[in-house]
């Protein structure tokens, strides 16, 4: 995969090449990319005149960060307690049966990428589901068809 | 006449539409010549999600619950230009009556707003609202004050931690302020992890100018010049909305060079979290805002002392800190009115799971678990018998029946076990498995435990491995006492506090409903019919009318029978156990048992 | 300032760590993390003690626990007894291959927990001594990667380092010989990576990777060395006996 090197340089430039940016720096490159590539991990060594384990360390340690190129639409499925006890882990099976992947996986196509995250803090909505910033709440086996399918005819040949 | 609609705009109401409803009502308004002059507001979350999108009519004080685009046109005509209700958007009370304002809402009546004070009536970002409702007057007032002045106004008030921990405020200031090293610094922990919670959310969302009022307030009082929110990356609108709020009060003169043309001066700015639990953890916070790992360091020192950059800092929750304006304001000694002994002021908590009301409710501290589940609550969700509540989250305990009367306060719930922690509280009734619930906070939490410590990093993951086994039905009769000595052993011998409170929830269900481990290991049997290893659903053909409601729910499709009155049945062996058939049933017909004999 | 441990008086400055008080006094606490030139550590826990200040016995972590005022100690009560055993038993999990955690565990009488199931392979406790190592002293080629359960020492993208010199400051830290490193009479390997390696002009003693002497040499902004120490001082002294006569 072509990454855009000059996207990587102004992500960079838009802080000062301090540790305490790192962070920040990562998940810019995270939102851009829907992963962070290696050549933005080796840049921004480079910027900041720090190890590239040190980095890699952090990259592997947040959960926000993914080191694995991500899907156009990420479904993030809410297994928090209150979507625990209210039933997300069949929703969990129900999509890894519409998509034919596994959570944490992303399909071969690179259409959706499915993950498991802890509470996203709608309780009252429960059980819940994301799909890239927009929240379905109460989501039932059901709606499971209809919520994935605006997003699988959308910019598809 | 002039009329203001509040249209909520939470995270919550949101996902049911609600931007699109304010978008209706701007249109209406705008569109005609209408006598009423109106204004129309996004507010952050009024905390009854799940009735959602509210919509509020001010002067009149009528609220509307799950409001869509179709209604809009109707209470334009109606309420705002004739100021008659809409008779069926209004809140149906537990006796059948329509009421109009949130006062009669039995959801609201009982609540005390002072965290949330604002939330719901503003605006979130703009600064001229927060001021229009009193907001920046106790910073200027604390521009007046000494630090000592302005630290024993918060010593007087009790205020204690609203993360969790529960430290009194006052102290923790009072020792950064004593410390003659700079630079210090002043941090928000917006990092609320706990499973079940989401009052700091809002709080970001829905009124961010009184965390960062709270902010300027300890600033000033242990001169530190820069601060910062860490917040979830995963809290996008907070994020937002808290980044408008700075540019806005720096825009003002509020904050930044010249607090409110002082020559004091305070930079804030947001930082945004990876995703990870234990960076809620002040010293893993400091690391992440530093740019590194987010592990913890031991605390014998204190974070107060050695903070960021190993210089003086205070960090306070976004509930603490959201408090502070209202105790300068009026006195310390005003807001330790509201409260116990040693709990003061009111509580924000998350009632949340199988319960009939949920949403963010704001009790004075000292609030029985009844009083919270039954008269704001509502009661269990399908009048379904009350096994438990979870409170405090991972760090908590799952707590019986027959503690429903207890206060719930700092010290309490500690006593017995749990804790109120940031105010999480998860109903659950006789179809949750509290061995289940057990193992699913191991398991979150040693998915999100630094690995830096060998108790909390190899003990997780071996308490894990047997309440994976006990849940399905490959328990020994040992396992609780082993579970019980791992127990011990993270207590004791964790590096930080999510190792040392970890195994709460394990002690906790092993202690008040160790007779479901026992019908796990001996028995082979769920008695809540969760764990699917050990659950056999099986319609009673006594209770089974006939209505076919759970063929149409099975996913499976192997439930037979068909016509009214004729009892349908479940074939076991092609069964997916997933409850979706019990959900459905609405007579009780179907019930779990164990797997014997498959 | 004095402190008891063990029913001995001890004396200590305030802020002293604990391990330090005790080791001077000749009472031993058992460390695996622990390393003089990498303090503060505080990962396994093998070292914990229970203390009183007077308001009833804690366990702390005694490598990284200072001294702020008068208290007991114990190193070998009971409790400490029970919890370091049942520490040292959860690294025998975790590193089933490694003897010396076997052996610690045989001497603090660690319970044998035959239920709970020991990791496939391996000798390391994941304390992060090396990682330590390697940042501070060296050039920082390898890391923490990943986090909980999941947990593990690597170089990045888990492939042979562009950086690393070979010098193996984190193998000989390592509390577990728990890092492979291999010498044969021209190269030494680890972390997947062969170096050559220099030998003492004179004497022909192993000085160290090519890469580690270069790396030493531009950081103190001189040539790198030829000579072991040894023979360096030999050359010097050679050199002022040449000058100043005998």
């Amino acid at each position: 995969m072509q990454v855009d090197m000059q996207t990587i340089t102004d992500i960079l430039h838009n802080y000062p090449a301090q540790q305490r940016y790192s962070l920040a720096m990562l998940q810019d490159m995270q939102r851009h990319f829907n992963y962070i590539p290696r050549e933005g991990m080796e840049a921004l060594a480079e910027y900041l005149d720090c190890p590239l384990s040190s980095l890699y360390a952090m990259a592997t340690f947040y959960k926000a960060l993914s080191l694995k190129p991500k899907g156009r639409h990420i479904i993030k499925l809410c297994d928090g307690t209150a979507c625990h006890i209210r039933g997300s882990v069949n929703l969990v099976g129900g999509v890894e049966r519409l998509l034919g992947i596994q959570a944490g996986e992303t399909s071969a196509d690179g259409q959706f990428s499915l993950e498991l995250v802890n509470c996203l803090g709608s309780c009252a909505l429960a059980p819940v589901m994301v799909v890239d910033d927009t929240y379905y709440g109460k989501v039932t086996m059901e709606r499971l068809p209809e919520i994935l399918g605006q997003y699988r005819e959308e910019g598809q040949p | 006449m002039s009329k203001t609609v509040l249209v909520c705009c939470g995270t919550g109401c949101l996902a049911n539409g609600s931007k699109k409803v304010a978008g209706a009502f701007r249109q209406l308004l705008a569109g005609t010549d209408h006598q009423v002059e109106c204004v129309v507001k996004e507010t952050g979350c009024n905390g009854f999600c799940e009735n959602g999108p509210l919509v509020q009519i001010l002067p009149d004080d009528i609220t509307y619950y799950k409001v869509q685009v179709q209604d809009v046109g109707e209470i334009v005509e109606k309420t705002i230009l004739a100021g008659a209700p809409v008779e069926r958007l209004l809140y149906k009370n537990d006796a059948g009556q329509r009421v109009r304002s949130q006062q009669e809402n039995p959801f609201y009546a009982p609540q005390m707003k002072v965290a949330l004070r604002n939330i719901g009536k503003i605006e979130p970002s703009s600064v001229e609202d927060y001021m229009a409702h009193g907001g920046y007057r106790a910073l200027k007032k604390a521009l007046t004050m000494t630090g000592e002045e302005i630290v024993r106004e918060l010593e007087a008030s009790g205020l204690r931690g609203r993360g969790g921990a529960g430290f009194p405020t006052g102290t923790k200031w009072r020792s950064a302020m004593e410390l003659e090293r700079f630079p210090k610094y002043v941090a928000c922990n917006g990092d609320e992890g706990d499973p079940g919670a989401f009052m700091d959310r809002s709080i970001l969302e829905g009124d961010p100018h009184s965390v960062l009022e709270g902010m300027a307030i300890c600033a000033l009082a242990i001169r530190a010049e820069e601060g910062f929110l860490y917040i979830r990356d995963e809290y996008g609108l907070a994020v937002h909305n808290v980044q408008e709020a700075i540019a806005q009060a720096e825009a003002r003169g509020i904050l930044g060079e010249h607090i409110l043309g002082s020559d004091r001066r305070l930079k804030l700015s947001v930082v945004r979290g990876g995703g990870a639990f234990v960076c809620g953890e002040s010293t893993a916070l400091m690391a992440s805002v530093e740019g590194r790992v987010g592990e913890p360091r031991a605390k014998y020192i204190r974070s107060v002392q050695r903070g960021l950059w190993d210089c003086p800092t205070v960090l306070n929750n976004v509930e603490t800190l959201a408090n502070v304006p209202v105790i300068l304001e009026h006195g310390g000694a005003e807001f330790a009115k509201l409260g116990t002994e040693r709990s003061k002021g009111t509580k924000v908590f998350a009632l949340v799971g199988k319960v009939k009301r949920t949403g963010l409710v704001e009790v004075p501290m000292g609030a029985t678990l009844r009083h919270l589940i039954y008269d704001i609550g509502g009661g269990v969700k399908g009048n379904r018998p009350f096994k438990a509540v979870q409170t405090g989250g991972p760090s908590g305990g799952c707590i019986p029946a027959d503690m429903l009367d207890l206060p719930v306060d700092f010290d309490t719930l500690k006593a017995r076990g749990a804790m109120m922690g940031s105010g999480g509280m998860i109903v659950m009734d006789d179809r949750s498995c509290m061995v289940e619930v057990a193992r699913y906070y191991i398991k979150f939490l040693s998915e999100e435990s630094c690995g830096k410590c060998t108790p909390c990093r190899e003990g997780l993951r071996h308490m894990l491995a047997i309440l994976t086994d006990i849940c399905e039905g490959r328990g020994q009769e040992s396992d609780l006492e082993l579970l019980e000595q791992l127990c011990d052993t993270l207590e004791d011998a964790s590096l930080c506090a999510l190792g040392k409170s970890a195994p709460n929830p394990v002690r906790t269900t092993l202690k008040y409903f160790r007779d479901e481990y026992e019908a796990h290991i001996k028995e082979h049997r769920c008695p809540a019919g969760v764990c699917t290893a050990l659950t056999r659903f099986v319609i009673n053909p006594d209770k089974c009318v006939g209505c076919g409601a759970c063929q149409r729910a099975c996913p499976a499709g192997v439930i037979s029978g068909s016509g009214k009155k004729v009892p349908r049945v479940i074939d076991n062996t092609r069964c997916i156990v997933c409850g979706s058939c019990r959900e459905a049933c609405r007579f009780d017909a179907v019930e779990a048992k164990g797997r014997a004999g498959l | 300032m004095n402190i008891t441990i063990n029913g001995k008086t001890c004396t200590c400055e305030k802020g002293e760590f604990l391990l330090e008080v005790a080791r001077r006094n000749g009472i031993p606490i058992p460390t695996l993390c622990h390393h003089p030139a990498l303090a503060g550590q505080g990962s396994c826990r093998v070292c914990l003690v229970e203390v009183d200040e007077g308001r009833g016995p804690k366990i702390v972590v005694s490598c990284v626990y200072p001294i702020q005022r008068e208290c007991t100690v114990e190193t070998d009560s009971e409790r400490v007894r029970r919890e370091r055993g049942m520490v040292l038993a959860l690294l025998r999990k975790r590193a089933p291959e490694s003897r010396r955690i076997a052996g610690m565990c045989r001497l603090y009488g660690a319970p044998e927990l035959p239920r709970l199931t020991p990791a496939d392979t391996g000798k390391c406790i994941l304390c992060g001594l090396c990682t330590r190592a390697c940042t501070e002293l060296s050039v920082g080629a390898i890391s923490t990667v990943n986090r909980g359960v999941l947990k593990e020492i690597a170089t990045p993208y888990h492939e042979p380092s562009t950086v690393c010199v070979g010098c193996g400051a984190c193998a000989n830290v390592c509390p577990t010989e728990a890092i492979p490193l291999t010498e044969t009479a021209e190269t030494r390997t680890i972390w997947g990576k062969t170096f050559q390696l220099v030998r003492c002009a004179s004497c022909g003693r192993i000085l160290g990777t090519r890469e580690e002497l270069e790396l030493a040499a531009k950081r103190c902004g001189q040539e790198p060395e030829t000579l072991c120490e040894r023979c360096r001082k030999a050359a010097t002294a050679q050199i002022l006996a040449d000058v100043y006569g005998d």
